[in-house]
């Protein structure tokens, strides 16, 4: 059974994160390194294997919005901080919970949304715009719609009014613009694939100072038939 | 699709026209449809269908459909929204198949709207009908003579084909494009509701159409979604599309809805689609048109460098400004060029680009030898003409070569001809782009003299500007579809 079929078999309207980002993982989108874990040792196990500094964030289809929740710790130096912080989110949610993800930081400046949204006329719409706390700010996004080629995908990119903050800046190397078009082609192709995918909301995806591109959050949005 | 599946083939060209609506009262519609059809003097038989009247504006009328001479080749319904559908259906009795419903009160009005329009939809269905409205203003081909809008035309056959959600963007532009640009329509749909044909079918019967050189488009909501954009893009390989999009702002949208009863969508969605669809959005109704004429009416741009050229410096500096703003490069002129002209520019001139002249030598200079020259330059892709010059000045200049004071006029006019033609004839002799500007209108012999021999004057530095802007960016959308032609026809990669 499928991850789609699973949450709606569930009742879930959502995928939560972790699944939200291998189902994204499979289409080809980078994710951030991470582990879906459940106990301390566990927690703990995994930051050592990820490397620190580490988030700690709680994981759960009923929690679309964690940061409001408290459900969030960033920058985590050692298996202290994991052991405290676990405890502090663990209060801090009254939601059932699939756990805990610990995850890699992804350092870097420069962050994108994507996403995917229905249109009643032109059906699966693929969405590339700023990230970061001025997003709603600069409103500065672009659309195709699906499917669409490297060249569209490309074209998007170019856009952006912010664009020039995905070529070199500030000392860091430019966005490689091959991961944001294989993102972009992945979201279409995820669009016009799974129809039961209402909305996808990659927020944000982390441009690093060498040009990579990752997925640090995800959410998938569900719809029945 | 081919032309001849296009419904829209028999519609644009019909060789015999049923009327119903149009009578002896001046004021009714569907009269003054059938007096536009007969001024433009529609070359095949109209049959007016009217319950009372023996003729109609001298023509025989009858009384019902049933008993018109032929099943005419395409219907107009102008009448009361509760006879509309029975109408139809006896049209489909009759043998008629395409059918322009000009009568409104259907979706757009909402309540039972949509049940008298989902009836008009299944009437055609069963007769196998294909049909333009309701809601709509009618339909125009210049070359058919077929001026069946409402307004009357009297301008000449131009190379813009429209399709539009507004029967406005149609009939009420025959003026504008007429007295200020010396422009018309190849072309034209009303669409109101869509309730059968639609844009995509436009778009498709537009791109075939050789008397189409670019197509327009008035946009409140795009609905066969997929379709639109790849229709759009195999057209806009070959010929230019620009569309102006109502729908995009909260406003916009409500507007929309109850004009046309179209849900329109978010506007950077529009932005998107278009783009992806290979169009030029315009950003303003004068916008629209502005880059209807100059990309249908000039070469292509092989980039996006300008030089201005001019003889006053407000106007080439507002130029210069605009290009900026627009992502034009006004290169500098070469060597070459700026030897070659030195004898004919005074000490006064600026050969940086804007070429500000201040004032020439020989006025004639201006309108030949000095463009002529600036577009030898490599490094111009187009050019962009400050146009101001009265008869008077040739008047005074011609009395003071002696010529005698009663072939003045008839010199006069000469002169201007010659110039005209002369500045006209660069652009397709270079292959470049060549766009004036003026604060003038068509009542100057020099702005209509240019214009009448295809040479865009328009109404302001900053417009023509833009539409250069719009030849470089159709230049990038058509290469950018190009590619991806050709990556199609390549075997897949991965």
């Amino acid at each position: 059974m499928n991850l789609i079929q699973k949450a709606l078999a569930q009742g879930h309207h959502t995928l939560n994160e972790f699944a939200s980002k291998q189902f994204l993982a499979a289409y080809g989108i980078p994710v951030s390194r991470e582990a879906l874990v459940r106990t301390e040792a566990e927690a703990v196990a995994a930051a050592e294997r990820i490397g620190y500094p580490v988030a700690l964030k709680a994981c759960s289809a009923r929690l679309p919005h964690k940061s409001e929740a408290g459900a969030v710790a960033l920058h985590l130096e050692g298996p202290e901080a994991v052991r405290r912080e676990m405890g502090r989110v663990a209060r801090a949610v009254h939601v059932p919970l699939d756990g805990f993800l610990i995850q890699e930081m992804v350092a870097g400046q420069r962050e994108l949304v994507a996403g995917l949204s229905r249109d009643p006329q032109f059906g699966p719409c693929v969405m590339l715009g700023l990230g970061g706390v001025m997003a709603e700010v600069f409103r500065d996004t672009a659309f195709r719609v699906a499917p669409f080629d490297r060249a569209e995908a490309l074209d998007m990119i170019g856009e952006l009014r912010s664009r020039a903050l995905l070529g070199a800046f500030r000392g860091q190397a430019p966005a490689d613009p091959q991961v944001l078009v294989r993102i972009l082609l992945a979201l279409g192709r995820i669009g016009l694939e799974n129809d039961r995918i209402a909305e996808i909301d990659i927020n944000p995806i982390i441009v690093t100072p060498s040009g990579a591109a990752t997925a640090v959050d995800a959410l998938i949005v569900l719809q029945e038939k | 699709m081919a032309p001849r599946d296009n419904p829209l083939e028999i519609i644009a060209n019909p060789r015999h026209i049923a009327i119903f609506g149009a009578s002896n009262s001046e004021s009714a519609m569907g009269t003054g449809i059938l007096r536009a059809i007969l001024d433009f003097g529609f070359p095949g038989p109209v049959y007016p269908v009217h319950p009372r009247e023996e003729t109609v504006l001298e023509l025989k009328a009858y009384p019902e459909v049933a008993t018109i001479p032929e099943a005419a080749d395409l219907a107009f319904i102008v009448l009361p929204t509760r006879i509309v559908a029975e109408t139809l259906d006896a049209c489909g009795r009759r043998g008629i198949r395409r059918a322009v419903i000009v009568s409104a009160g259907f979706n757009e009005v909402g309540g039972d709207g949509g049940t008298r329009q989902s009836e008009l939809i299944e009437v055609a269905g069963r007769h196998g009908i294909r049909f333009i409205g309701p809601n709509c203003i009618g339909v125009f081909n210049a070359r058919a003579r077929l001026n069946a809008t409402y307004m009357p035309f009297e301008g000449r056959p131009g190379y813009i084909g429209i399709a539009s959600q507004s029967g406005s963007f149609l009939t009420q532009m025959f003026g504008y494009l007429e007295k200020r640009f010396g422009q018309s329509f190849s072309t034209g749909f009303s669409l109101g509701n869509e309730a059968d044909i639609d844009l995509v079918d436009c778009l498709a019967y537009l791109g075939e159409d050789p008397q189409t050189r670019v197509i327009g488009l008035y946009i409140e909501s795009i609905r066969r979604g997929r379709l639109f954009i790849e229709t759009a893009r195999a057209v806009a390989r070959r010929k230019p599309i620009v569309a102006y999009y109502a729908g995009g702002s909260e406003t916009g949208r409500r507007a929309c809805l109850s004009h046309t009863g179209a849900l329109a969508g978010p506007d950077r969605l529009y932005d998107g689609v278009l783009r992806q669809s290979g169009i030029l959005r315009a950003r303003s109704i004068p916008e629209l048109f502005d880059f209807c004429q100059v990309l249908g009416g000039v070469p292509p741009a092989n980039g996006s460098r300008a030089i201005i050229q001019t003889h006053s410096g407000g106007p080439g500096a507002a130029a210069a400004d605009a290009c900026g703003r627009g992502g034009i490069e006004l290169p500098r002129l070469c060597p070459e060029t700026l030897a070659k002209l030195a004898p004919f520019v005074a000490h006064t001139a600026s050969c940086n680009n804007p070429i500000d002249l201040t004032f020439s030598k020989n006025p004639l200079d201006y309108f030949h030898a000095i463009p002529k020259i600036l577009l030898e330059d490599p490094a111009a892709d187009g050019l962009i003409v400050y146009v101001l010059a009265y008869a008077r000045m040739v008047e005074r200049g011609l009395a003071g070569l002696g010529v005698p004071p009663d072939q003045i006029p008839e010199q006069t006019r000469q002169v201007i001809a010659d110039q005209c033609r002369a500045l006209a004839s660069l652009g397709p002799a270079f292959q470049k782009p060549v766009i004036g500007f003026s604060f003038l209108t068509r009542e100057n012999p020099f702005v209509a003299g240019l214009q009448d021999l295809g040479m865009p004057v328009l109404a302001g530095p900053e417009r023509a500007a833009a539409a250069f802007g719009a030849l470089a960016q159709y230049r990038r959308l058509r290469e950018k579809l190009l590619g991806a032609a050709d990556a199609d026809a390549r075997p897949q990669e991965n």
